[in-house]
């Protein structure tokens, strides 16, 4: 009985090592896990969604590159307590994907390497980013990744829906210019169809009201956070809870879904407009091909956030490949790694079928992105996607604070005022103990 | 002893409720995921299919991770039952200095969460250069004072005339243990049995942080990082087929170690 | 009764002792001396005595937090140890049927917390889940448990004993097998009747493992984590933040592993004396 203990100890003697000649690149992303139908795949122009089109990339490079043994490893999203655990072992990957709100956190400790050369090297200079993009990944003025893509929140609409509470004109969905106008819309809307204008997926989720506010403090001009200080309590604060408050208290919204079964809702058609992010425009466009369902027959458009206020922004963030520090990272591994950030550059155009925006200008301004579905909408938010400023740290956490005291002003839960004032109380103690 | 018939019905009752929900995992496993993104109830239509079972089954790594979970759950189950076992007869019935403050410090240390002490263990184990391997997967566990406690108690409820008699035939104490003792402690053996290698096999926060190279995951941090995004909408029946198929050798170990603890009334050996 | 001094009964408890030192005092001892920092997990940056100590008493979230434990631990230790310990004493038979009930009530303990609170989401969902149809179709209003303040923490007790009752069961299952059955015997012979049969016997005879099972319980349920981070991410309103989640999202998420590490000592301290308030019970009624 006792031998059966010694065996795990056996075990680990014959562990399989990598070939040593080999130079060994170790990518670790999210994104999930298609191997029942990607494992093998290499045509990238076939894959669709976010996971198939990230696994037929790396395939492809792997085949392209045979020189290389390219260990790709899935975490679950978002990955950083297992990066934040490797980086602790110093047992880091060469690549990982990291979004761009967190890129601060881990460059100021020194954990991430920069990665201006290489980005000229390989002719993916900042320059040729779009503003967001850039925004994202520099930090001081240098470059730390290469950027991925940039995601903002998004009004998916129904336009059926929409036509049927005469918000459609020469086929564009009519959108709110302020927020009497919004609640006068949605009132029709209401009227017409019987249904709450917005669809939104409040329940256990934190993030889309983090979306919120801050995209229309934004479009008020207003200061979210000075001199690495939160600053909440303010008109444009105020402005922005009440929006939404008015909205929750004359029902022109769904309410307690969570995510999923908001999705499960937009499809359903539990509303007009469904606010939510980039990685669904893919799913909402197939049903919108469909002859049944909710959005069937080309029943589906999405916009940027409509400008209610003095100027047109929606916050935003995106996905950015960054280099972790490492102590025993050998050239040639290094090399390899670049030599995949040139590859994904190259193949870059693949990725906006996510329904993510791309991060190079280039491929913005292309015919060909385009020409996918809906994009021409979207063009205009590679320059009104706007990220939290790079001073501000800890955006992850602070996210969850502003959305869960975002939740209980709306909900009625709290007076607004104290909301904000509790809300830059608890952010600015977390920004005091960095 | 017989039992009111109330008493069987409400439980019975319970039984019912218990499995509700589990028969609800089983049928959301076999519908298509497309189906149950627009609508969950559209369990209720009758479409099944063994599609994500065969996704599941596509996915080689699975294979590796039930492996690395079997390890360290089976690994970590001998480990403490061993060291429970031993420990527990040398608390309940040797003496030796130290014995009782000994014991109060081991049931002090059931009270220690785990938040207290992972980051600590993390750390060692990185001074180490021990992560990613399967010692760092079990040896933490075996520090459990539960299985000590348990079989301290097993043990001193057993009658010391049975050590008295075997001492008088001049039995070592090891003998008396291994031979005598040991035996009439099936039923607590395969209860602390069943529990490690629960333990063992859902433990998700430590293998995420040590074992993170993915030919090193367990079964839960495998499953974990297929999941598309966080809210799992978009694959809510692979993730069922994911749970049946994680939950399936779990109660195939039950089934096996439950009739040692429930042993047949009807010409039972008495104690 | 002669009880041998031997020194050698220290050889039975060095293995077990070994590994408990170097895995569970020697991190322990690290992480008391870390919540007395100012770190993050890549290194310390300096001493600061008690100051996070000092800080976690006056942090209105963290102190809401101990009162949600609290009000858990009261709402599900309780309810498992008494639900475990009847369903033991109705199964502990031979026959198929009760086999097939005992496998029941422990199917769901071997489920993982991911699966567990996902399903159960979907039960407390007002719009379409099981709760919400069922009430519809009884002709009442489903009510969004899991968005409610005051129904949030109850929702998740629910869960939680429904995921945990096996673990009880199955202890006093073990116990009530070591009941020596002359005792039973010699009861048939003076008829005594069910009641007193369960009530001068069977119960006094498991009271070690009744509190074993309290305590075990209780030391458990004060680490409520999974169901309350996957079902309410704390809230609403903070209404279902446990401790540990507290712990968590201070130590990963804002890197403060020191506030972390003392905020996890306060645990340690509240379940130590939770245990042992139990653990003097448990002997002064076997005394």
């Amino acid at each position: 009985m006792r031998a059966l203990w010694l065996l795990p100890l056996a075990l680990l003697g014959s562990c399989a090592s990598p070939a040593p000649d080999k130079t060994r690149l170790v990518i670790q992303r999210f994104f999930g896990a298609c191997e029942a139908e990607y494992g093998r795949a290499t045509d990238i122009a076939k894959a669709e969604g976010e996971c198939g089109i990230v696994t037929t990339m790396i395939n492809r490079f792997q085949a392209e590159n045979p020189d290389v043994d390219v260990v790709e490893n899935v975490v679950f999203w978002p990955g950083y307590d297992q990066l934040t655990a490797q980086l602790a072992a110093n047992d880091a990957p060469d690549l990982v994907t990291m979004h761009g709100s967190v890129i601060s956190d881990y460059q100021a400790r020194g954990l991430l390497e920069p990665l201006d050369a290489d980005l000229a090297a390989i002719g993916a200079p900042p320059a040729s980013f779009t503003t967001a993009a850039r925004t994202a990944v520099t930090v001081d003025g240098r470059a730390w990744g290469l950027p991925i893509d940039t995601w903002a929140p998004l009004w998916h609409i129904n336009m059926n829906l929409f036509r049927k509470a005469g918000l459609v004109r020469g086929g564009k969905p009519v959108l709110p210019r302020s927020p009497e106008e919004l609640y006068a819309q949605a009132q029709q809307f209401r009227e017409r169809t019987g249904k709450p204008y917005l669809v939104q997926g409040a329940a256990n989720e934190y993030a889309g009201f983090t979306r919120n506010f801050y995209t229309f403090v934004m479009q008020q001009n207003g200061t979210l956070f000075r001199n690495g200080r939160a600053t909440f309590a303010t008109p444009e604060g105020r402005n922005a809870l009440q929006l939404f408050k008015t909205i929750y208290d004359r029902d022109f919204t769904t309410k307690n879904q969570d995510y999923s079964a908001a999705v499960a809702g937009f499809l359903k058609g539990d509303g007009g407009v469904f606010l939510v992010g980039t990685w669904m425009v893919g799913t909402f466009d197939a049903e919108s091909r469909k002859t049944s369902g909710a959005l069937a027959n080309g029943g589906y458009t999405v916009m940027p956030y409509p400008k209610l206020f003095a100027r047109e922004a929606t916050f935003a963030d995106g996905h950015v490949w960054v280099m972790p520090r490492s102590n025993h990272r050998r050239p040639g591994e290094r090399a390899a790694a670049i030599r995949f950030l040139k590859f994904f550059a190259g193949h870059a155009k693949h990725w906006a079928r996510t329904g993510h925006l791309p991060a190079f200008q280039a491929i913005i301004d292309s015919p060909e992105w385009r020409a996918l579905p809906h994009r021409d909408n979207l063009a205009i938010l590679a320059t009104t996607a706007q990220p939290l400023p790079k001073q501000v740290r800890r955006q992850f956490p602070i996210e969850t604070i502003v959305g869960t005291e975002a939740a209980s002003a709306i909900s009625g839960a709290k007076p607004i005022d104290r909301t904000l004032s509790d809300m830059e109380r608890r952010v600015n103690e977390v920004l005091e103990n960095l | 002893m017989t039992r009111s018939r109330l008493a069987v019905a409400l439980v019975v009752l319970a039984a019912v409720l218990m499995l509700v929900p589990l028969l609800w995992v089983l049928a959301l496993s076999l519908k298509a995921n497309g189906e149950l993104m627009v609508d969950t109830a559209s369990v209720f239509n009758g479409r099944f299919t063994l599609e994500n079972y065969r996704n599941l089954f596509g996915n080689g790594a699975v294979f590796r991770w039930i492996g690395n979970s079997l390890i360290v759950s089976l690994g970590m189950t001998v480990g403490v039952l061993i060291l429970a076992s031993l420990a527990g007869y040398g608390f309940a019935r040797l003496e030796f200095r130290g014995r009782d403050a000994l014991f109060v410090i081991v049931l002090l240390g059931l009270a220690v969460p785990e938040q207290a002490v992972i980051i600590a263990r993390h750390q060692m184990f990185s001074w180490l250069g021990m992560h990613n391997t399967y010692q760092a997967l079990i040896l933490p566990g075996l520090s459990a004072p539960f299985g000590v406690f348990l079989m301290t108690q097993y043990f001193r409820a057993i009658p010391k005339d049975i050590d008295e008699a075997a001492l008088l035939d001049g039995a070592s104490r090891f003998t008396i243990f291994w031979k005598l003792l040991l035996p009439l402690t099936i039923p607590a053996q395969a209860t602390l049995g069943i529990f490690t290698f629960l333990s063992a096999w859902n433990d998700y926060w430590w293998p995420l942080i040590s074992a993170t190279n993915k030919d090193m995951f367990t079964l839960t941090v495998g499953i974990a990082s297929t999941q598309m995004n966080f809210a799992q909408t978009e694959g809510l029946g692979f993730l069922m087929a994911q749970a049946v198929f994680a939950g399936a050798p779990m109660l195939i170990v039950y089934l096996f170690f439950q009739k040692y603890i429930v042993q047949a009334v009807a010409g039972a050996a008495g104690r | 009764m002669s009880a041998r001094r031997d020194w050698r009964g220290v050889l039975f408890v060095a293995p077990y002792l070994t590994v408990f030192v170097v895995m569970l005092v020697v991190p322990l001892a690290m992480g008391m001396w870390l919540s007395t920092t100012k770190s993050d997990l890549f290194g310390t940056e300096r001493w600061v005595g008690l100051a996070n100590f000092v800080r976690l008493f006056g942090d209105a979230i963290f102190l809401q937090t101990v009162g949600n434990t609290f009000t858990f631990v009261l709402l599900t230790g309780p309810f498992l140890t008494l639900a475990g310990l009847g369903l033991a004493l109705v199964l502990n038979r031979p026959e198929r049927w009760a086999a097939v009930l005992r496998t029941i009530f422990f199917a769901s303990t071997v489920l993982s917390v991911t699966v567990v609170t996902l399903v159960w989401r979907l039960v407390f969902l007002p719009d379409g889940g099981l709760l919400g149809v069922t009430a519809e179709a009884l002709g009442g209003t489903p009510i969004a448990f899991l968005n409610n303040e005051k129904l949030a923490m109850p929702a998740i007790a629910v869960t939680t004993i429904w995921w945990c009752i096996g673990l009880p069961m199955v202890l006093f299952l073990a116990a009530l097998q070591q009941v020596p059955r002359d005792l039973y015997e010699a009861a048939a012979l003076d008829n005594a009747s069910r009641w007193t049969t369960l009530t001068r016997i069977t119960l006094p005879a498991i009271r070690r493992t009744f509190f074993l099972v309290i305590i075990i319980e209780v030391i458990l349920q004060f680490q409520l984590f999974g169901q309350a981070q996957l079902m309410t991410l704390g809230g609403p309103n903070n209404a279902t933040r446990p401790i540990v989640l507290f712990i968590y999202e201070a130590g990963w998420r804002q890197w403060e592993l020191g506030y972390a590490a003392a905020a996890a000592q306060v645990l340690f301290a509240m379940i130590l004396v939770a245990a042992m308030l139990q653990y003097r019970l448990s002997s002064r009624r076997a005394a």
